[in-house]
């Protein structure tokens, strides 16, 4: 399906990160944003605010984050496409209600705009630390899905994927973005309706009595309806079965104990399996130079910009580097890692933090390739000089070392005034 | 839930749907703890058990996202979790009915205190409690709501007078129903005392004092939705895509 027109507001434009986020919500068909003003993604939010009432959407300020998150749930199952948009301290409120989303199997959009942490952290300037709270923030076992932007361009077109995506696999997608993406002003265009995919909400057709919330067909991902149009939906963050009824409830399935209810009567199971199993389709890349590289620098966000400045630089001393950016960071490569992992002699994953992403490529690395990281305590981006020396010291390294090894960056060195390696060696 | 008393509620909301003369499947039932999921069949309509606290939100999402709904809150008396949120919804007027089921115990949990509890000894405050109690309906009358209302589980028809009425006009009602076991709902029930337009300020529970029940409060003030045409028709006139209640 493509765009409706009236929500597409073509044109080129020299917006930042925030702003095009919000147009791109308006594109994508969004019509209800939940949201609590927070730094760094307040322009986000003011942004929508303002063309919303002009195309038929809706923006309301909740009193805090639980109820942001809680409206934008309440919303989607009210009919429509509908997001919140936070930054870290809000994003952790929000995560009682992405766990309930996730059991629910209700699509929606939730735009992470990164800022310094932990807690309070630096509200005014960049962080990449809230990777791992993205995927597994809640509690229980899900999966979600997790985009990351490295231009206001792809604020626009990743929230329309974000949007896509949710739909399509009744998940919670999260836009992980970050304050330098959200501030940075640039070219961003914005093309025609008829030139933007929209995946519309798949609605189930059959007879009212036959519907089932959460039965699914092979694409493990279940038809919805919407509330008022006389399913008698009941839905629950409780554990439950194809009809949404709670299970474990013992006394009335006397028969069962309660793992096996889990394993045969629970929908559980597939909260996973529709995003792990449909992972070839939801994961995107951004590849280059991977065929006869020595060295690949793994980066993600607005890091994959950074990153690219080091590997111009190692190219002119005659290394061999390819670059993998991660696109979707969740669910994560894992096998084109591993696949990597085989014939390289390492990787360097740089992040604005101190390891996060790193440990996943390390984890699907197998022991069969240095993993180095190059880490950021935050409020600022890498000096590009560190990945490049990082880059150079993996490209020279003789020894094949266990386990993810870390860089010591200028920045460190300043510091401390020492690698940590001497820190502790005393 | 048969301990709390709920087929009362759950009977009045049925009858009140009725005299409202409300299309049943409009109806959107939104919790915060656990039904059985026959109240969906009975009532014929949706239900919604969101997370601890957030209903109240989670309807106001529901209801902008889609205006032909008519949300019906059950809240436990957990103006803790979600105190917030009712607080703000009263002063927002969303178009929803509140009905705070109030049983003065955390019933499905263990048996703990509650914030309305004066002087209960319960799990949690095994030497009983010492904080002041909280006024659900004073609450919500200073934070804006027009429609207070407070019943027991027992009133039947004026319980299913006041949710009728919550339900045909636009606005928030908020309606505090006093509940429990059956022999302890009994006591409550014939230690209330009805005062119509009582000061919300004089409704405390107290301890050896009468539960004073009754419509305490109501007027006309724009709903949300109401507000929202008014004030965006105002500002941006033929440009304003207005939202459409019936």
């Amino acid at each position: 399906m493509k765009a409706d027109p009236r929500d597409v507001l073509t044109g080129t434009y020299y917006i930042d990160g925030d702003v095009a986020i919000a147009y791109g919500a308006l594109a994508a068909g969004c019509k209800f944003l939940g949201g609590y003003p927070i730094t760094p993604s307040t322009a986000a939010a003011e942004a929508f605010a303002r063309k919303a009432p002009q195309v038929g959407a809706r923006f309301i300020q909740i009193e805090d984050e639980l109820g942001s998150i809680a409206s934008v749930l309440g919303a989607s199952w009210g009919g429509q496409k509908s997001m919140t948009i936070t930054s870290g301290p809000g994003f952790s409120l929000m995560m009682e209600n992405i766990g309930h989303g996730a059991a629910t199997e209700t699509p929606f959009v939730i735009i992470n705009v990164q800022r310094g942490g932990p807690s309070t952290g630096v509200p005014t300037s960049t962080g990449q630390a809230d990777m791992m709270q993205a995927r597994w923030g809640s509690n229980g076992d899900y999966e979600v899905i997790a985009l990351a932007p490295d231009s206001p361009q792809e604020g626009f077109d990743f929230t329309i994927k974000a949007f896509n995506l949710a739909e399509r696999y009744r998940v919670p997608v999260m836009v992980m973005a970050d304050e330098c993406i959200g501030h940075m002003t640039e070219k961003v265009v914005i093309p025609e309706a008829s030139e933007i995919d929209i995946e519309p909400r798949r609605f189930f057709k059959g007879k009212k009595e036959n519907y089932k919330p959460f039965k699914r067909d092979k694409s493990l991902v279940p038809p919805m309806a919407k509330a008022g149009d006389g399913y008698k939906m009941y839905i629950t963050g409780l554990t439950h079965g194809e009809n949404g009824h709670p299970l474990l409830n013992k006394k009335k399935l006397p028969d069962l104990d309660s793992a096996e209810v889990i394993d045969k009567k629970s929908t559980n199971r597939y909260l996973v399996e529709k995003i792990i199993k449909n992972k070839e389709e939801i994961i995107e890349l951004g590849e280059e130079n991977l065929e006869d590289a020595d060295i690949i620098v793994v980066s993600y966000g607005i890091i994959s910009r950074v990153a690219y400045r080091a590997v111009e630089l190692a190219r002119k001393d005659g290394l061999k580097v390819g670059i993998l950016r991660l696109i979707t960071v969740w669910p994560f490569p894992d096998e084109k890692i591993t696949e990597l992992a085989e014939r390289v002699k390492g990787f360097v994953v740089a992040e604005v933090n101190y390891g996060q992403i790193a440990f996943e490529v390390d984890r699907c690395s197998r022991g069969k390739t240095n993993v180095t990281l190059v880490p950021h305590g935050g409020a600022s981006v890498h000096d590009p000089d560190d990945i490049y020396r990082a880059i150079k010291e993996a490209a020279a390294e003789k020894k094949r070392y266990k386990g993810l090894r870390e860089y010591t960056t200028s920045m460190e060195l300043s510091v401390f005034g020492e690698s940590l390696e001497e820190k502790y060696s005393k | 839930m048969t301990g709390r008393n709920m087929d009362k509620i759950i009977e009045a909301i049925d009858k009140a749907i009725d005299k409202a003369g409300v299309e049943r499947q409009k109806i959107s039932l939104v919790t915060d703890i656990a039904y059985s999921p026959e109240v969906v069949d009975f009532l014929g309509a949706d239900l919604f058990h969101t997370s601890r606290g957030r209903a109240i939100p989670y309807a106001t999402g529901m209801k902008l996202a889609n205006p032909k709904l008519k949300p019906v809150v059950l809240i436990g008396d957990i103006a803790t979790l979600g105190g917030n949120h009712l607080v703000h919804s009263c002063r927002r007027n969303m178009d929803m009915v509140v009905i705070c089921v109030n049983d003065y115990i955390y019933r499905q949990v263990a048996g703990e205190k509650a914030p309305v509890d004066a002087a209960t000894v319960s799990s949690y405050s095994p030497y009983s409690t010492f904080e002041k109690p909280l006024n659900i309906p004073h609450m919500a009358r200073s934070c804006g709501c027009v429609n207070v209302s407070r019943w027991t589980a027992l009133h039947g028809g004026e319980l299913t007078d006041s949710i009728s009425a919550g339900l045909q006009r636009m606005g928030l009602s908020l309606i505090d129903v006093i509940t429990s076991t059956p022999d302890l709902l009994e006591f409550y029930h014939s230690h209330s005392e009805v005062k119509n337009d009582e000061d919300t300020l004089n409704v405390q529970i107290e301890e050896s004092k009468k539960i004073i029940v009754g419509n305490f409060y109501s007027a006309q003030r724009d709903s949300f939705i109401e507000a929202y045409n008014k004030q965006h028709s105002k500002v941006l006139g033929d440009d304003f895509v207005k939202i459409e209640v019936e």
